[in-house]
């Protein structure tokens, strides 16, 4: 067990550290330096600059200090805002983005396994052919497309909900469900596969067979092994999320990171973009770490070796 | 019930030979016929064959077909819907644009030209346009704008035609957007065949080496894709296109998906061939001393090429969006080329005022996601019936 884990754990630590050196070697492919921008510095400023990053020294060097930066937590300054720094995007926009994710995982899995149980147990009838063509629909819609036509029906056509930003608790409705469309629908399909699986088994039947309520033996008995899969499942979910997120804030308007990650985008800010890229690329590798643990907690048949 | 009569005939014995006592008396069927059997049985895999032959036509002939191109500026007829509720003076009639444009209007809904302005009143809300020598009026003080005839009366008929110019009407610099969504469409196939294209080729070969080397390479390889999936490959993507130099265009959404792309596939071939090389065949290929190089490619892909079939139709609409995501963000295709993401993105800037934009490129997005999705559900079923309803 903790073998596996310390594998694990060194796998990631290597992934983090593969895509650190990838993202350096690519601001630095980049012609011309950061400071090289719009405006002629005076010689002697750009001389201080440049030894205040380093710049003067080797390329190893330069990554070593890149590194030790990152393990401070310090991502380096914006290309585009002067005297905004990589860090004051994150500090202001995580928040708004982590709450915003927050409850749409709780909307997703709140929504997608009540579908998933309903369209199990009545497999073949209307619920179930209804709750799959909503799920199927879910899947192949793009976001942004479901985000924007909802925005138009809800908020332009009918104007029951706000269309930008956060300010009432309304204003999320229509995020979170564009957001959390594509997981929902996906792990709808997935609870209902396994529960059925799961309700063909014997053990299922030694349990009907004895007399148990039809709620016991799905609730106690088949949910607890149907679930599993979705435990599996909720790492790559945090990166669906985390990567939808970009455009929902972009067409809500949200103040959050991925606004804030398009925007640089779009101006070109290459510090910020690659300092946003290395906070999404741990925040993903270190949950989806949490999740493998939790899912080798949970599940007493996996073998680590 | 009556059971239908059996001619005597068949009852006769009849001579015995050894072939036709050998011969079986079902219609063979070939492999490919065998899939294409299960395949057309599920009617939700014809309709996604069907949608993606009309897209496929619609991308390679319409843009021959129409008379306008994708970039040209029509900047008189800026925003104009596909349907038009125009005014009729007489038998003149005018439709008043979005922007509050009077623009003179055949009856049949051919645009004829934007009419010259005279003057404009800003105190009266009231702007004078010169309707070939009479003076006619767009009173702008109200929604939805009045128009006011040369009499200086109202014009109360109005009638409600289709736009004849330009069918899914324009954006908002007056191009086409019928146009630019068969350029749009051919963009989308493009990046379909570019990623069918290196899944099959570095994803293929990628798994297939390490498969079948084994050992340490295995190892070293396997670790790399582990590497690389661990992050969202839409990062990647943002990732090396904007490292990419602005103007690539098109080509910048083909490096980015050529370089990460061939992950997942990379993966399905190395689960089937680890399985395939300890069969009888590829031991006595081996013994006859054929090549690594032969033995890969002439008997371990070959029977890998199911799986790997239903895996590329899966990874054809997901590059698909991502080539609409890049562009709706701004990374994709350079302006002026269209791109499905790129019109999505116009239209949402002018959604409240203007939602016809969106419903032309949303849609065809749908549908091409629906078709190759149905497809790809359909080859799975077909190539693999053991997988049937997961």
């Amino acid at each position: 067990m903790s073998k596996y884990i310390l594998k694990r754990m060194g796998m990631t630590l290597l992934t983090l550290l593969l895509v650190v050196v990838l993202v350096f070697f690519l601001m630095h492919a980049i012609p011309g330096g950061p400071f090289t921008a719009q405006r002629e510095l005076p010689p002697e400023v750009e001389a201080a600059l440049i030894a205040k990053y380093n710049l003067d020294e080797s390329l190893a060097v330069q990554l070593l200090h890149y590194i030790g930066g990152l393990l401070r937590g310090d991502l380096g300054p914006s290309f585009k805002y002067p005297g905004m720094s990589v860090n004051d995007f994150i500090r202001e926009g995580f928040p708004v983005s982590a709450k915003l994710g927050l409850i749409t995982v709780i909307f997703v899995l709140a929504a997608s396994i009540p579908l998933g149980i309903v369209a199990a147990l009545k497999n073949g009838k209307w619920q179930d052919v209804l709750t799959m063509l909503l799920a199927t629909i879910g899947v192949t819609i793009p976001s942004f497309v479901i985000a924007t036509v909802l925005m138009y029906i809800f908020s332009h056509r009918l104007g029951w909900l706000p269309a930008f930003g956060l300010d009432s608790p309304a204003g999320y409705i229509l995020p979170v469900i564009a957001l959390g469309g594509y997981s929902m629908s996906f792990m709808a399909r997935l609870v209902r596969s396994s529960l059925l699986e799961v309700l063909g088994q014997d053990y299922i039947r030694t349990a009907r067979a004895k007399g148990l309520t039809e709620y016991k033996v799905v609730v106690k008995h088949a949910l607890r092994n149907a679930l599993i899969p979705v435990v599996t499942i909720l790492g790559p979910t945090v990166a669906a999320l985390l990567t939808g997120s970009f455009v929902i804030e972009k067409i809500f308007a949200l103040p959050g990171m991925g606004k804030h990650f398009v925007t640089s985008i779009t101006n070109r800010d290459y510090t910020t973009i690659l300092g946003i890229t290395i906070f999404y690329a741990t925040f993903l590798v270190v949950m989806v770490f949490v999740v493998d643990m939790f899912y080798v907690l949970i599940d007493p048949r996996i073998k680590y070796e | 019930m009556s059971s239908p009569a059996i001619e005597k005939a068949l009852w006769d014995e009849i001579e015995y030979s050894r072939e036709k006592g050998e011969a079986l008396n079902v219609k063979h069927r070939s492999y490919a016929g065998d899939v294409w059997f299960r395949f057309r049985h599920k009617p939700a895999s014809l309709v996604g064959l069907a949608i993606i032959a009309v897209i496929m036509l619609f991308a390679i002939f319409g843009p021959m077909l129409t008379p306008h191109t994708y970039e040209k500026q029509e900047l008189s007829f800026v925003n104009i819907p596909p349907r038009l509720d125009i005014f009729a003076m007489g038998d003149a009639y005018v439709y008043v644009s979005r922007n509050l444009k009077p623009i003179h209007v055949a009856e049949d809904g051919t645009l004829i030209a934007a009419l010259p302005r005279i003057e404009e009143d800003v105190s009266r809300k009231v702007t004078t346009y010169d309707f070939y020598g009479d003076p006619i009026a767009v009173d702008w003080g109200e929604r939805p704008p009045i128009l006011i005839g040369p009499d200086g009366e109202r014009v109360e008929d109005s009638v409600t035609v289709h736009n004849k110019i330009y069918i899914l009407g324009t954006d908002k610099l007056g191009r086409d957007l019928l146009t630019r969504l068969m350029i749009g469409a051919r963009i989308s196939l493009l990046v379909a065949f570019v990623a069918a294209f290196t899944n099959l080729i570095i994803g293929i070969l990628y798994g297939g080496i390490s498969a079948y080397i084994g050992g340490n390479t295995d190892n070293v390889m396997m670790r790399i894709v582990d590497v690389i999936s661990t992050i969202p490959l839409t990062l990647y993507v943002i990732l090396i296109m904007v490292m990419l130099p602005r103007d690539s265009g098109i080509m910048s959404i083909i490096i980015a998906l050529g370089s990460v792309y061939w992950v997942n596939m990379a993966r399905v071939v190395r689960g089937q061939i680890l399985t395939l090389k300890e069969q009888d065949y590829v031991h006595g290929a081996k013994i006859m001393g054929t090549s690594t190089w032969r033995i890969l490619t002439t008997h371990l892909i070959p029977n890998a090429m199911g799986p790997i079939i239903v895996t590329v139709t899966m990874l054809i609409p997901s590059a698909i969006f991502i080539e609409a995501f890049m562009s709706f963000i701004g990374l994709g295709v350079s302006p002026p080329m269209a791109s499905w993401g790129t019109m999505c993105n116009d239209a949402l800037e002018a959604l409240r005022t203007n939602p016809y934009q969106l419903f032309a490129p949303s849609l065809a997005i749908c549908l091409t996601m629906f078709g190759f999705n149905f497809v790809g559900d359909g080859l799975r079923d077909a190539l693999d019936p053991k997988l049937r309803g997961r």
